[in-house]
């Protein structure tokens, strides 16, 4: 679901990607930028947590200039006389007319990195009430948000979810480059679409799906084990011949109990044993109670 | 107190590496470190203040411009463990290498006024913690930008350097934690991003983590971790208390140029010595082997 998720977040839409100390979604929220810009469309990135140059790495091209950032990142409460873009001006009003300024383009994607960022100085309701807004307001096509969703409160995180779209939780995977993603969509008819997949990002910001997570080891060991014949190369012989195969058949173990070796057994031969009793003169031998001196 | 006993009964002398293990586990030295790091220290029943002097004297070797907050310890105990560890924080402050706000002594001078002159405005939020830390953040970028600005001095030393130990102190002192957030916010886009700086913090959390709680150490770490581009956090041995090996510390890379996304964890056990403290892998103390 992630590679049509980035081809196109519906119109109208609330993209986000809930991120953790344990993995970060900065590259991922990255490869929407890019998706976006590949699809012409014009991207405002309204940065809190990274510094324009650090944005622009890996971002460069030709589409670069469909790119309009308004960093928040060296002054965002204002602290210094010169501030770009803080805080206090996430309203509606101030970004429709940030946006209206710069460009007149239709299809407008408005990237937020990170809302947490925002969440930390905004009130939740305003917060929402101002997405919301955003969303209805016809100036965006599309926004897509990212949340440090450890940092804030459940209640909060679910509240901020209930708005979005979509939403993308990401967590690392089992290897060193791997990603686990959980995606929830909710498409305008009120289905909900739930997925979980692994993916890869790749230096040039595009990403690979590897498989779902849940799905991946049955579908990886399937081919495998075809290709693979473990009798291969064996130093001792699997398989026999017509010839061998009887001469097995016609060979008695020796734990099965056959007439021939039952009746060696009952019917001793000459040669074995046998007890010979003759009773002593002492022997007080009762006819009548063979077993009288057993002390019974 | 442990440190100084120790330093005051003992010769002084000079040894140029004492932390090669955790340079060569970092990759860096004080002849070329990476710029723009935001190194984020902390510690969990543990003590990671042996990281603070660490870093302390490697980029007074490194000849950086250093900011140093003390918020826990006086200048003298500082100056005498780097003295352990071969670096002289008296003269670095004589030569201007070395800018030391010493926040006991500057809280005292504010919370019992006693001449006209009541310190400087750095400590302000000890007036009013609902101020924010403002005026801390001013008095930070004043000194390291002075250290780049058109004077003759600013030749002499290298990119700025910010150490604080330690930013919790700063919670029990009724600053919240977002207050908190926002300082290192602006310490980060001054000093890492704008002066390519670097930037080392170190953070206690003792307590045990509280959902509900959102002005714990535990939420500033988080906070911070997302911000910072390494983390050393420094624990006590899971199996309790040695006497060869004294904790271990895991290593995070956050994030990286070029390749983004990299969070490679490492843990290593340390033994905290007389001058410095050695690192190995799990398992391989010489106690041990």
């Amino acid at each position: 679901m992630l590679p049509e998720l980035l081809k196109d977040v519906e119109a109208g839409g609330l993209l986000i990607i809930q991120d953790s100390v344990r993995y970060s979604g900065r590259q991922l929220l990255k490869s929407f930028v890019k998706a976006a810009l590949n699809r012409e469309e014009t991207v405002h990135f309204i940065g809190f947590e990274f510094s324009e140059d650090e944005l622009r790495d890996g971002l460069k091209g030709p589409f670069a200039k469909r790119l309009h950032i308004h960093s928040a990142f060296t002054d965002p409460l204002g602290w210094t006389d010169h501030p770009v873009f803080t805080v206090h001006q996430f309203n509606a009003e101030e970004i429709t007319h940030l946006i209206k300024q710069t460009s007149h383009a239709s299809a407008v994607t408005l990237v937020i990195d990170s809302l947490s960022w925002i969440l930390r100085h905004v009130s939740p309701s305003v917060f929402c009430r101002t997405l919301q807004q955003l969303r209805k307001g016809g100036a965006v096509r599309a926004i897509v948000g990212l949340l440090h969703a450890d940092m804030h409160q459940k209640g909060i995180v679910g509240s901020v979810c209930h708005l979005a779209t979509s939403v993308i939780t990401v967590a690392p995977g089992m290897k060193a480059e791997e990603a686990e993603a959980k995606i929830t969509k909710r498409s305008k008819s009120g289905k909900v679409l739930q997925d979980e997949e692994i993916f890869v990002i790749k230096e040039d910001l595009s990403v690979i799906v590897q498989g779902k997570s849940h799905q991946t080891e049955p579908i990886q060991t399937g081919p495998e084990e075809q290709k693979m014949d473990p009798t291969a190369n064996l130093t001792f012989n699997l398989r026999l011949s017509d010839a061998e195969r009887q001469a097995k058949e016609n060979l008695s173990l020796p734990f099965v109990f056959s007439k021939e070796k039952k009746t060696a057994l009952l019917h001793s031969g000459p040669s074995s044993g046998r007890i010979l009793y003759e009773p002593d003169e002492n022997d007080d031998y009762d006819q009548e109670d063979p077993d009288d001196d057993l002390d019974v | 107190m442990q440190w100084c006993n120790r330093v005051n009964t003992g010769l002084f002398i000079a040894s140029p590496a004492m932390y090669t293990e955790l340079n060569s586990i970092l990759n860096t030295s004080p002849e070329s470190f990476t710029k723009g790091d935001f190194i984020l220290l902390s510690d969990k029943q543990s003590d990671a203040s042996f990281l603070i002097h660490h870093f302390l004297s490697f980029y007074l070797r490194a000849k950086c411009k250093v900011c140093f907050l003390a918020m826990v310890q006086s200048f003298s105990h500082y100056s005498t463990v780097s003295q352990r560890l071969g670096v002289s924080l008296a003269q670095a402050k004589e030569k201007g290498q070395l800018v030391f706000l010493e926040g006991l002594q500057e809280s005292l001078s504010i919370l019992i006024p006693q001449d006209e002159h009541t310190g400087s405005q750095a400590m302000n939020f000890l007036r009013d913690p609902k101020l924010g830390l403002q005026d801390l953040y001013e008095f930070v970028s004043s000194k390291v930008k002075r250290s780049c600005g058109g004077e003759a001095e600013s030749e002499e030393w290298g990119p700025p350097v910010l150490l604080v130990d330690d930013l919790s102190v700063l919670l029990t002192l009724g600053v919240t934690v977002g207050a908190v957030l926002d300082f290192s916010h602006y310490c980060q886009a001054t000093i890492c991003s704008k002066l390519q700086g670097n930037m080392v913090m170190l953070v206690r959390c003792d307590q045990e983590e509280d959902e509900g709680d959102n002005e714990s150490p535990a939420c500033l770490l988080k906070g911070l971790t997302h911000q910072s581009s390494l983390t050393l956090d420094v624990q006590g041995l899971p199996t309790g208390y040695c006497r060869d090996i004294h904790g271990q510390v895991e290593v995070c890379w956050q994030r990286r140029q070029g390749d983004g996304q990299n969070t490679q964890n490492k843990l290593f056990q340390y033994k905290v010595h007389d001058k410095g403290a050695s690192f190995f892998a799990r398992g391989t103390s010489s106690a041990v082997l």
